[in-house]
């Protein structure tokens, strides 16, 4: 990935009268962690990067901007925002188009053909984290580390997030501009993290999951940082009636999950983002990427690909066969 | 206060001495690092950093039971909290939160269902030899040998543990097990103390806190809680993690026709929190709650209890999702003032 190209055309979007600001990745405060950059000028945007290190999935900041009411006389600012999005991220985005969750006008798509990112727990577990803040970057056998001045050749197979080794849309589906070309792409993995879930029986599933969803703190990281959760009005936080208690215990955790997981449905674009912020290390991923596969072999549905689909939760078929339902 | 070893030839004898307790100690599993009951016949070990959930979960309990009733009828049910606890490894940072907040609890009115948990739980600690990443208790008043808030301390000298006693808790206790341990001599202490130095000295990260306190209240409207929190995603994991966040919410919930009044842990960061009935809201957007979350911990309990209520620990650090990062915010704070 060419920085300065990056660089440079984040600093013509954003230098443009009917831009807001651009969402990109900028390097932490230490370690090998990423802040996500609200970028308004040339200045701001000489520092943005992408490296396997931008896992963040900037497109759910295009629906989590907050519209307090504005003083009498004050007019909203209704200018385009840019995101930069990776294959899934653009998938966010495209997902977001067919709910009209965002305008496609309200938005400019900075492309960024992405070889796969790293699982950060893995990465700090196999090379410690130092307060120094490191810089990895894509090499031809897979990643190049830079920490403290020394470089470090890891393999590919190493490192690559779960949710990179099951990816078959490394390329953004949509967008305005592209930084760079297009990326070769690679036979996604069987789904083992699924299968082996699938390879018990339901009583050791219900175990499985009962230990799982006990563990969840409620703190609703996976639902905030979710850039398809943009519901204004969310059934958890209904208190009349109140869907779910706010008591932490196994049972209401389980209807939040749950919930969560069917709304997903049909609608997840498997970016990963929830399992990585999780604090109680909930394998979210499995449960969402289950119910994508449904919806894919069921419904023949993939959502974030397509921005003319028709939404699929949203959507009736006269003519469905419906071989399946009973 | 006097000071013993316990050789870690013996731990296991020593576990097992306590295991009548309601023993708590780290414990890793899927989740990570948590603070659990030790279950039968398990030895915990205390080689670690510290845990995901901080150990305030064991004295205030993220969901906790006031009193059940049935609807319609009259009569409570109140479950007391009157069980015994030692928490085994508790860090000097997470003893030194419990200490700041006890201060809340038993300010204008008792808290009864914390207070009787404090009282029955002796905190045995464990020095810090290895600081973690993000710790900067130093700053902040604590260290890696700090006692505030602990019964014993426990340093690992490498083949034994010293046992410091700080509290008539944690005498009581070292008279449980004396069997097992042997007098401390000068050398131990000398050990701890040059453990403790090096310690401190693997801390990286720090604050100079001097002056952010009074600074805060005339940085109210400015331009970089904005700037801070545009990141934001509003989830709760900075405040539940935190060993200093002590907010909670009451809640009626009912299953049929047994309900229950129970108080839960609940996070200024969410939107809910300030909610009036009414539908507005005094703090409308991420960067009034997080000026807000800042300015509780550095500037409002300050002006109550004189102390800051942050530990140091690092946790917010660690686990925000998007690299919110409480001393660059407390950086930029300084700049402004």
């Amino acid at each position: 990935m060419d920085l300065d190209k990056l660089r440079k055309t984040a600093a013509e979007v954003v230098a443009r009268e009917d831009v807001r600001y651009l969402l990109g990745w900028k390097k932490g405060t230490f370690g090998y962690r990423i802040a996500p950059g609200f970028v308004e000028d040339a200045e701001s945007a000489a520092e943005l990067i992408f490296s396997p290190l931008c896992t963040a999935n900037l497109a759910t900041y295009l629906t989590l901007t907050e519209k307090p009411p504005l003083p009498r006389g004050q007019e909203p600012d209704d200018r385009k925002v840019a995101v930069m999005v990776k294959g899934c991220d653009s998938r966010a985005v495209t997902q977001l188009l067919i709910e009209k969750g965002i305008e496609r006008e309200s938005v400019v798509i900075i492309g960024c053909p992405c070889p796969g990112v790293v699982d950060h727990e893995l990465l700090a577990e196999k090379y410690p984290e130092t307060e120094e803040t490191a810089e990895l970057k894509w090499s031809d056998k897979g990643f190049l580390l830079l920490q403290n001045g020394e470089e470090t050749e890891i393999a590919r197979d190493e490192l690559l997030a779960e949710k990179c080794r099951l990816c078959r849309y490394p390329n953004p589906v949509v967008s305005d501009i592209m930084v760079g070309e297009p990326v070769e792409t690679w036979e996604p993995d069987d789904d083992q993290g699924v299968a082996e879930v699938e390879g018990k029986n339901a009583e050791v599933r219900w175990e499985y999951w009962q230990e799982q969803f006990s563990n969840c703190l409620r703190c609703y990281s996976c639902r905030n940082v979710c850039p398809l959760c943009y519901c204004e009005d969310c059934i958890l936080d209904r208190l009349n009636p109140t869907w779910i208690y706010r008591s932490v215990n196994f049972s209401e955790n389980t209807a939040f999950n749950l919930a969560r997981a069917f709304h997903l449905a049909g609608r997840c674009i498997e970016c990963g983002e929830c399992e990585r912020v999780c604090p109680a290390n909930i394998p979210l991923g499995k449960l969402n990427r289950k119910l994508a596969r449904e919806v894919r072999e069921k419904y023949g549905f993939e959502p974030g690909v397509d921005p003319e689909a028709e939404p699929f939760q949203a959507s009736y078929k006269p003519d469905d066969p419906e071989e399946f339902i009973l | 206060m006097s000071a013993m070893l316990l050789s870690k030839e013996k731990w296991s004898d020593f576990v097992g001495m306590l295991a009548g307790k309601n023993l708590w100690a780290p414990r890793e599993s899927d989740e990570g690092l948590r603070f659990v009951p030790v279950a039968e016949g398990e030895v915990p070990t205390l080689d670690y950093n510290n845990t995901r959930v901080p150990p305030k979960e064991a004295v205030f309990p993220q969901t906790e039971t006031l009193f059940k009733f049935k609807v319609g009828g009259k009569d409570l049910e109140e479950p007391r909290p009157d069980q015994d606890a030692v928490l085994l490894g508790v860090r000097p940072c997470d003893a030194r939160a419990m200490h700041i907040i006890d201060e809340l609890f038993s300010w204008d009115e008792d808290d009864p269902y914390y207070l009787k948990r404090r009282e029955k739980t002796v905190l045995v600690g464990l020095a810090c030899n290895e600081p973690g990443l993000n710790c900067f208790c130093t700053s902040v008043g604590g260290g890696p040998v700090s006692t505030e808030g602990l019964d014993l301390l426990m340093v690992d000298l490498g083949e034994k543990y010293l046992l410091e006693e700080v509290t008539e808790k944690g005498s009581a206790l070292i008279d449980e097990v004396k069997e097992l341990l042997e007098e401390a001599d000068d050398n131990s202490s000398k050990q701890k103390d040059k453990l403790a130095d090096e310690a401190a000295g693997k801390i990286k990260r720090s604050i100079e806190t001097e002056g952010i306190p009074a600074g805060l209240p005339g940085l109210w409207e400015d331009e970089l809680w904005q700037r801070v929190s545009a990141s934001c995603i509003g989830c709760g994991t900075c405040t539940f993690l935190c060993p200093t966040c002590h907010c909670f919410d009451i809640q009626d919930e009912t299953e049929g026709f047994e309900a229950r009044r129970c108080r839960m842990w609940d996070s200024c960061m969410f939107r809910e929190y300030t909610l009036h009935t009414s539908g507005h809201n005094p703090r409308p957007t991420r960067s009034e709650r997080t000026r807000n979350r800042i300015n509780h911990k550095y500037s409002y309990y300050v002006d109550k209890f004189e102390v800051i209520a942050c530990v140091g620990c690092g946790r917010c650090i660690n686990l925000c999702p998007v690299n919110i990062d409480i001393l660059d915010i407390l950086g930029q704070v300084k700049e402004e003032i």
